[in-house]
Protein backbone atom coordinates (compact mmCIF):
# COMPACT_ATOMS: atom_id res chain seq x y z
CA UNK A 1 0.00 0.00 0.00
CA UNK A 2 2.97 2.36 1.02
CA UNK A 3 5.00 1.38 -1.92
CA UNK A 4 1.74 2.40 -4.50
CA UNK A 5 1.37 5.75 -2.61
CA UNK A 6 4.98 6.24 -3.13
CA UNK A 7 4.58 5.28 -7.03
CA UNK A 8 1.48 7.94 -7.66
CA UNK A 9 3.77 10.60 -5.51
CA UNK A 10 6.56 9.97 -7.83
CA UNK A 11 4.43 10.08 -10.69
CA UNK A 12 2.18 12.90 -10.13
CA UNK A 13 5.14 14.86 -9.29
CA UNK A 14 7.16 13.98 -12.47
CA UNK A 15 3.58 15.10 -14.29
CA UNK A 16 3.82 18.18 -12.54
CA UNK A 17 7.50 18.65 -13.29
CA UNK A 18 7.31 17.92 -16.85
CA UNK A 19 4.05 20.59 -17.40
CA UNK A 20 6.19 23.20 -15.47
CA UNK A 21 8.83 22.10 -18.37
CA UNK A 22 6.28 22.59 -20.90
CA UNK A 23 5.32 26.05 -20.02
CA UNK A 24 8.59 27.56 -19.62
CA UNK A 25 9.98 26.02 -22.65
CA UNK A 26 6.72 27.15 -24.57
CA UNK A 27 6.61 30.41 -22.58
CA UNK A 28 10.69 30.84 -24.15
CA UNK A 29 9.21 29.91 -27.33
CA UNK A 30 6.57 32.43 -27.72
CA UNK A 31 8.83 35.23 -26.51
CA UNK A 32 11.26 34.61 -29.22
CA UNK A 33 8.48 34.84 -31.57
CA UNK A 34 7.16 38.20 -30.20
CA UNK A 35 10.43 39.45 -30.07
CA UNK A 36 11.10 38.49 -33.36
CA UNK A 37 7.38 40.06 -34.46
CA UNK A 38 8.38 43.14 -36.71
CA UNK A 39 7.94 46.05 -35.52
CA UNK A 40 8.00 45.40 -31.84
CA UNK A 41 11.55 44.95 -31.90
CA UNK A 42 12.11 48.72 -32.98
CA UNK A 43 13.26 50.69 -30.36
CA UNK A 44 10.90 53.48 -28.38
CA UNK A 45 9.84 55.47 -31.69
CA UNK A 46 9.40 58.81 -29.13
CA UNK A 47 12.76 58.21 -27.58
CA UNK A 48 14.43 58.42 -30.69
CA UNK A 49 11.80 61.56 -31.51
CA UNK A 50 13.12 62.96 -28.68
CA UNK A 51 16.82 63.67 -29.07
CA UNK A 52 16.07 65.24 -32.53
CA UNK A 53 18.18 68.68 -32.52
CA UNK A 54 18.18 69.90 -35.82
CA UNK A 55 15.46 70.61 -38.26
CA UNK A 56 17.94 69.83 -41.29
CA UNK A 57 14.49 70.85 -44.11
CA UNK A 58 14.66 74.18 -43.14
CA UNK A 59 18.36 75.11 -42.95
CA UNK A 60 21.80 74.29 -41.72
CA UNK A 61 22.40 72.86 -37.95
CA UNK A 62 25.42 74.24 -35.66
CA UNK A 63 26.60 72.38 -32.62
CA UNK A 64 29.70 73.09 -30.53
CA UNK A 65 33.03 71.39 -30.01
CA UNK A 66 35.72 72.16 -27.95
CA UNK A 67 37.52 75.28 -29.74
CA UNK A 68 34.97 75.84 -32.18
CA UNK A 69 31.53 75.53 -33.51
CA UNK A 70 30.60 72.72 -36.58
CA UNK A 71 27.59 73.34 -39.07
CA UNK A 72 25.85 70.57 -40.68
CA UNK A 73 24.18 71.35 -43.95
CA UNK A 74 22.57 68.44 -46.49
CA UNK A 75 21.29 69.10 -49.86
CA UNK A 76 18.46 69.20 -51.83
CA UNK A 77 15.96 69.84 -49.08
CA UNK A 78 13.77 68.32 -48.10
CA UNK A 79 16.10 66.12 -47.13
CA UNK A 80 14.93 62.63 -48.76
CA UNK A 81 16.00 59.07 -47.95
CA UNK A 82 17.35 56.65 -50.89
CA UNK A 83 18.09 59.74 -52.87
CA UNK A 84 22.10 60.96 -53.36
CA UNK A 85 22.44 63.85 -50.91
CA UNK A 86 25.69 65.92 -50.74
CA UNK A 87 26.64 66.45 -47.13
CA UNK A 88 28.68 70.19 -46.07
CA UNK A 89 30.81 70.47 -42.53
CA UNK A 90 31.71 73.90 -41.84
CA UNK A 91 33.52 75.26 -39.05
CA UNK A 92 33.85 78.41 -36.83
CA UNK A 93 35.61 79.72 -34.70
CA UNK A 94 39.02 77.75 -35.59
CA UNK A 95 40.26 74.97 -38.01
CA UNK A 96 40.34 71.02 -37.74
CA UNK A 97 43.42 69.71 -37.57
CA UNK A 98 42.28 67.08 -40.00
CA UNK A 99 39.50 65.98 -42.56
CA UNK A 100 36.63 65.25 -40.50
CA UNK A 101 34.10 62.30 -41.27
CA UNK A 102 30.41 61.53 -41.34
CA UNK A 103 28.76 58.33 -39.94
CA UNK A 104 25.09 57.60 -40.71
CA UNK A 105 22.89 55.73 -38.46
CA UNK A 106 19.53 55.59 -36.66
CA UNK A 107 19.33 56.16 -32.62
CA UNK A 108 19.49 53.04 -30.96
CA UNK A 109 19.34 50.47 -34.07
CA UNK A 110 22.11 49.10 -35.72
CA UNK A 111 22.07 50.02 -39.99
CA UNK A 112 25.01 49.05 -40.33
CA UNK A 113 28.74 51.19 -41.31
CA UNK A 114 27.47 54.16 -43.57
CA UNK A 115 30.14 56.80 -43.71
CA UNK A 116 30.56 59.75 -46.00
CA UNK A 117 33.67 60.61 -46.53
CA UNK A 118 34.75 64.55 -47.31
CA UNK A 119 36.55 66.34 -48.94
CA UNK A 120 38.39 69.98 -48.00
CA UNK A 121 36.95 72.57 -50.43
CA UNK A 122 38.50 75.68 -48.32
CA UNK A 123 40.17 75.66 -44.51
CA UNK A 124 36.67 75.44 -43.14
CA UNK A 125 34.47 73.98 -45.40
CA UNK A 126 34.45 70.16 -46.59
CA UNK A 127 31.76 68.42 -48.68
CA UNK A 128 30.75 64.54 -49.55
CA UNK A 129 27.92 62.21 -51.10
CA UNK A 130 25.82 60.00 -49.30
CA UNK A 131 22.91 58.29 -48.76
CA UNK A 132 20.58 57.94 -45.86
CA UNK A 133 18.60 54.70 -46.01
CA UNK A 134 15.21 53.59 -45.47
CA UNK A 135 14.26 51.55 -42.81
CA UNK A 136 11.17 49.66 -43.18
CA UNK A 137 9.92 50.08 -39.91
CA UNK A 138 8.55 53.43 -40.51
CA UNK A 139 11.00 55.11 -38.30
CA UNK A 140 12.20 58.63 -39.56
CA UNK A 141 14.88 59.80 -37.01
CA UNK A 142 18.44 59.90 -38.38
CA UNK A 143 21.90 60.60 -36.62
CA UNK A 144 24.86 61.77 -38.66
CA UNK A 145 27.85 62.12 -36.50
CA UNK A 146 30.67 64.09 -37.63
CA UNK A 147 33.90 63.58 -36.41
CA UNK A 148 36.51 65.82 -36.23
CA UNK A 149 39.81 64.25 -35.65
CA UNK A 150 41.49 65.04 -32.18
CA UNK A 151 38.87 67.37 -31.18
CA UNK A 152 35.50 64.90 -30.98
CA UNK A 153 31.95 63.95 -32.12
CA UNK A 154 28.77 66.20 -32.83
CA UNK A 155 25.81 64.21 -32.95
CA UNK A 156 22.82 66.10 -35.64
CA UNK A 157 19.78 63.80 -34.91
CA UNK A 158 16.70 65.22 -37.36
CA UNK A 159 13.78 63.46 -38.90
CA UNK A 160 13.88 62.41 -43.20
CA UNK A 161 11.52 62.74 -45.67
CA UNK A 162 10.36 59.00 -46.82
CA UNK B 1 39.84 54.39 -49.19
CA UNK B 2 39.72 50.98 -47.65
CA UNK B 3 40.69 47.92 -49.24
CA UNK B 4 38.79 45.46 -50.76
CA UNK B 5 40.04 42.79 -48.14
CA UNK B 6 39.11 45.13 -45.19
CA UNK B 7 35.46 45.84 -46.26
CA UNK B 8 34.91 42.66 -46.85
CA UNK B 9 36.10 41.64 -42.84
CA UNK B 10 34.03 44.78 -41.72
CA UNK B 11 30.61 43.71 -43.66
CA UNK B 12 31.14 40.17 -42.58
CA UNK B 13 31.45 41.54 -38.96
CA UNK B 14 28.65 43.65 -39.75
CA UNK B 15 26.32 40.96 -40.86
CA UNK B 16 27.18 38.95 -37.78
CA UNK B 17 26.53 41.81 -35.45
CA UNK B 18 23.18 42.91 -36.83
CA UNK B 19 22.03 39.18 -37.51
CA UNK B 20 21.43 38.79 -33.79
CA UNK B 21 19.59 41.93 -33.95
CA UNK B 22 17.93 43.37 -36.87
CA UNK B 23 17.69 40.57 -38.73
CA UNK B 24 16.22 38.22 -36.17
CA UNK B 25 13.63 41.00 -36.31
CA UNK B 26 12.71 41.23 -39.89
CA UNK B 27 13.44 37.52 -41.00
CA UNK B 28 12.66 36.42 -37.77
CA UNK B 29 9.06 35.88 -38.46
CA UNK B 30 9.98 34.08 -41.54
CA UNK B 31 12.48 32.07 -40.11
CA UNK B 32 9.97 31.02 -37.31
CA UNK B 33 7.37 30.19 -39.15
CA UNK B 34 9.44 27.76 -41.65
CA UNK B 35 10.62 26.08 -38.71
CA UNK B 36 6.84 25.30 -37.55
CA UNK B 37 5.87 24.50 -41.05
CA UNK B 38 9.20 21.73 -40.99
CA UNK B 39 7.29 20.20 -37.69
CA UNK B 40 9.79 19.33 -35.80
CA UNK B 41 12.09 17.88 -38.74
CA UNK B 42 15.45 18.29 -39.38
CA UNK B 43 15.56 22.13 -39.80
CA UNK B 44 19.81 22.56 -41.09
CA UNK B 45 19.03 21.47 -44.84
CA UNK B 46 15.69 23.73 -45.30
CA UNK B 47 17.11 26.72 -44.13
CA UNK B 48 20.75 25.94 -45.78
CA UNK B 49 18.59 26.64 -48.70
CA UNK B 50 16.72 29.15 -47.85
CA UNK B 51 19.71 30.96 -46.60
CA UNK B 52 21.80 30.12 -49.89
CA UNK B 53 18.46 31.68 -52.09
CA UNK B 54 18.73 34.52 -50.13
CA UNK B 55 22.80 35.02 -49.87
CA UNK B 56 22.27 34.67 -54.08
CA UNK B 57 19.36 37.73 -54.50
CA UNK B 58 21.89 39.60 -52.33
CA UNK B 59 25.37 38.99 -54.18
CA UNK B 60 23.01 39.70 -57.88
CA UNK B 61 22.05 42.94 -56.22
CA UNK B 62 25.43 43.51 -54.95
CA UNK B 63 27.20 42.64 -58.37
CA UNK B 64 24.34 45.80 -60.03
CA UNK B 65 25.32 48.02 -58.16
CA UNK B 66 29.09 47.83 -58.64
CA UNK B 67 28.72 47.63 -62.29
CA UNK B 68 26.69 50.64 -61.66
CA UNK B 69 28.60 52.33 -59.08
CA UNK B 70 25.39 53.81 -57.65
CA UNK B 71 23.21 52.67 -54.83
CA UNK B 72 20.14 55.23 -55.90
CA UNK B 73 20.08 54.19 -59.82
CA UNK B 74 19.72 50.59 -58.81
CA UNK B 75 17.47 50.86 -55.37
CA UNK B 76 15.02 52.92 -57.61
CA UNK B 77 14.31 50.29 -59.77
CA UNK B 78 13.90 47.26 -57.11
CA UNK B 79 11.30 49.04 -55.39
CA UNK B 80 8.73 47.33 -56.97
CA UNK B 81 10.27 43.98 -56.34
CA UNK B 82 10.80 44.92 -53.24
CA UNK B 83 7.00 45.70 -52.61
CA UNK B 84 6.14 42.26 -54.11
CA UNK B 85 8.28 40.66 -52.20
CA UNK B 86 7.09 42.09 -49.02
CA UNK B 87 3.14 41.29 -50.35
CA UNK B 88 3.97 37.63 -51.15
CA UNK B 89 5.91 36.68 -48.21
CA UNK B 90 2.98 38.18 -45.97
CA UNK B 91 0.61 35.93 -47.71
CA UNK B 92 2.81 33.09 -47.82
CA UNK B 93 3.01 33.26 -43.99
CA UNK B 94 -0.52 33.52 -43.62
CA UNK B 95 -1.32 30.58 -45.53
CA UNK B 96 1.07 28.55 -43.92
CA UNK B 97 -0.59 30.03 -40.65
CA UNK B 98 -3.50 28.78 -41.99
CA UNK B 99 -2.53 25.62 -42.96
CA UNK B 100 -1.10 24.96 -39.42
CA UNK B 101 -4.43 25.48 -37.27
CA UNK B 102 -7.30 23.15 -37.37
CA UNK B 103 -9.38 25.49 -35.86
CA UNK B 104 -9.28 28.21 -38.00
CA UNK B 105 -11.71 29.15 -40.60
CA UNK B 106 -10.26 28.65 -44.41
CA UNK B 107 -7.41 26.64 -42.90
CA UNK B 108 -9.06 23.33 -44.57
CA UNK B 109 -8.47 25.01 -48.15
CA UNK B 110 -4.74 24.99 -47.50
CA UNK B 111 -4.44 21.14 -45.57
CA UNK B 112 -3.16 18.65 -47.62
CA UNK B 113 -6.15 16.11 -46.50
CA UNK B 114 -8.21 18.54 -48.42
CA UNK B 115 -9.34 17.06 -51.77
CA UNK B 116 -10.64 20.62 -53.05
CA UNK B 117 -9.59 21.49 -56.81
CA UNK B 118 -8.64 24.48 -58.65
CA UNK B 119 -5.81 25.57 -59.31
CA UNK B 120 -5.49 28.05 -56.21
CA UNK B 121 -6.47 25.14 -54.00
CA UNK B 122 -3.90 23.63 -55.27
CA UNK B 123 -1.33 26.26 -55.69
CA UNK B 124 -1.95 27.42 -51.93
CA UNK B 125 -2.16 23.90 -50.57
CA UNK B 126 1.22 23.13 -52.01
CA UNK B 127 2.55 26.43 -50.39
CA UNK B 128 1.43 25.85 -47.30
CA UNK B 129 2.63 21.99 -46.81
CA UNK B 130 5.71 22.69 -48.45
CA UNK B 131 8.18 19.20 -47.54
CA UNK B 132 11.07 19.72 -50.44
CA UNK B 133 14.19 21.13 -48.83
CA UNK B 134 14.81 22.42 -52.12
CA UNK B 135 11.54 24.76 -52.08
CA UNK B 136 13.42 26.54 -49.45
CA UNK B 137 15.80 28.21 -52.07
CA UNK B 138 13.25 30.32 -54.68
CA UNK B 139 11.64 31.06 -51.33
CA UNK B 140 15.33 32.54 -50.15
CA UNK B 141 15.44 34.49 -53.58
CA UNK B 142 12.36 36.03 -53.52
CA UNK B 143 12.91 36.75 -49.78
CA UNK B 144 16.30 38.46 -50.36
CA UNK B 145 14.29 41.27 -52.29
CA UNK B 146 12.62 42.27 -48.32
CA UNK B 147 13.58 45.67 -47.90
CA UNK B 148 16.51 45.76 -45.38
CA UNK B 149 18.20 48.57 -43.75
CA UNK B 150 21.75 46.65 -43.11
CA UNK B 151 21.33 45.07 -46.38
CA UNK B 152 21.18 48.82 -48.03
CA UNK B 153 23.68 50.15 -46.29
CA UNK B 154 26.28 47.10 -47.70
CA UNK B 155 24.55 47.73 -51.07
CA UNK B 156 25.68 51.14 -50.66
CA UNK B 157 29.26 49.81 -49.96
CA UNK B 158 29.12 47.42 -53.12
CA UNK B 159 28.05 50.35 -55.31
CA UNK B 160 31.36 51.88 -53.77
CA UNK B 161 33.31 48.80 -54.61
CA UNK B 162 32.40 49.45 -58.09
CA UNK B 163 32.96 53.48 -58.49
CA UNK B 164 36.70 52.32 -58.28
CA UNK B 165 36.62 48.96 -60.08
CA UNK B 166 39.00 49.43 -63.44
CA UNK B 167 35.80 47.59 -65.34
CA UNK B 168 32.20 46.82 -65.39
CA UNK B 169 33.09 42.32 -64.34
CA UNK B 170 35.74 43.51 -61.57
CA UNK B 171 32.64 45.80 -60.29
CA UNK B 172 30.26 42.88 -60.68
CA UNK B 173 32.46 40.62 -58.93
CA UNK B 174 33.39 43.04 -55.67
CA UNK B 175 30.17 44.16 -55.13
CA UNK B 176 28.35 40.85 -55.23
CA UNK B 177 31.29 39.18 -53.37
CA UNK B 178 30.89 41.85 -50.14
CA UNK B 179 27.26 40.85 -50.28
CA UNK B 180 28.27 37.54 -49.98
CA UNK B 181 30.31 37.91 -47.04
CA UNK B 182 27.97 40.28 -45.45
CA UNK B 183 24.92 37.52 -46.21
CA UNK B 184 27.03 34.74 -44.83
CA UNK B 185 27.48 37.35 -41.49
CA UNK B 186 23.95 37.25 -40.81
CA UNK B 187 23.74 33.14 -41.56
CA UNK B 188 24.71 32.19 -37.85
CA UNK B 189 21.86 34.16 -35.94
CA UNK B 190 19.15 33.15 -38.16
CA UNK B 191 20.26 29.63 -38.04
CA UNK B 192 19.81 29.79 -34.33
CA UNK B 193 16.32 30.84 -34.44
CA UNK B 194 15.69 28.97 -36.82
CA UNK B 195 17.10 25.99 -34.35
CA UNK B 196 15.14 27.24 -31.11
CA UNK B 197 11.92 27.75 -32.85
CA UNK B 198 12.60 24.04 -34.38
CA UNK B 199 10.15 22.46 -31.43
CA UNK B 200 12.61 18.88 -31.59
CA UNK B 201 12.98 20.06 -27.71
CA UNK B 202 8.90 21.04 -27.32
CA UNK B 203 7.12 17.63 -25.83
CA UNK B 204 3.40 18.89 -26.73
CA UNK B 205 3.29 20.51 -29.83
CA UNK B 206 -0.06 20.84 -30.69
CA UNK B 207 -0.89 23.80 -28.68
CA UNK B 208 2.14 25.62 -29.62
CA UNK B 209 1.44 24.82 -33.59
CA UNK B 210 -1.92 26.09 -32.79
CA UNK B 211 -0.87 29.54 -30.61
CA UNK B 212 1.80 29.93 -33.45
CA UNK B 213 -0.43 29.97 -36.41
CA UNK B 214 -2.46 32.99 -35.23
CA UNK B 215 0.96 34.69 -34.11
CA UNK B 216 1.96 33.67 -37.75
CA UNK B 217 -1.09 35.37 -39.48
CA UNK B 218 -0.65 38.59 -37.66
CA UNK B 219 3.08 38.23 -38.90
CA UNK B 220 1.62 38.39 -42.55
CA UNK B 221 -0.84 40.69 -42.08
CA UNK B 222 2.31 43.31 -40.96
CA UNK B 223 4.20 42.63 -43.72
CA UNK B 224 1.15 42.65 -46.12
CA UNK B 225 0.59 46.05 -44.48
CA UNK B 226 3.60 47.32 -44.85
CA UNK B 227 4.32 46.13 -48.60
CA UNK B 228 1.94 48.12 -49.59
CA UNK B 229 2.56 51.19 -47.69
CA UNK B 230 6.14 51.49 -48.39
Amino acid sequence: MNLLRVDLALKSQTACLERFQFILKASFFFLLFTIALPGIHVPDVDAAESQINCSIHDGACSLSLPGFEVTLDIRPKPVKAMHDLVFSVSFSGGEPDGAPYIDLGMPGMKMGPNRVILEKISRTVYRGKGVIVRCPSGRRTWKATVTVPSRGKADFIFDVVY
Amino acid sequence: MLSIDALYLIFFTTGFTVGFGHCIGMCGPLVVSFSLNLKGKNIFVSHGFYNAGRILTYAVLGGLMGVAGSFTAVSAKIVGLQQGAMIATGVLIIVMGLAMNEGLPFGKYFRRENPAGGIFARGFRKLSTIESAYAYFPIGLLLGLLPCGPVYTALIAAAGTGIEAPNALYGFLSGAGLMIVFGLGTVPALILVAKLAGLGWLTSRRLIYQLGSILMILVGVVYIVRGFRS
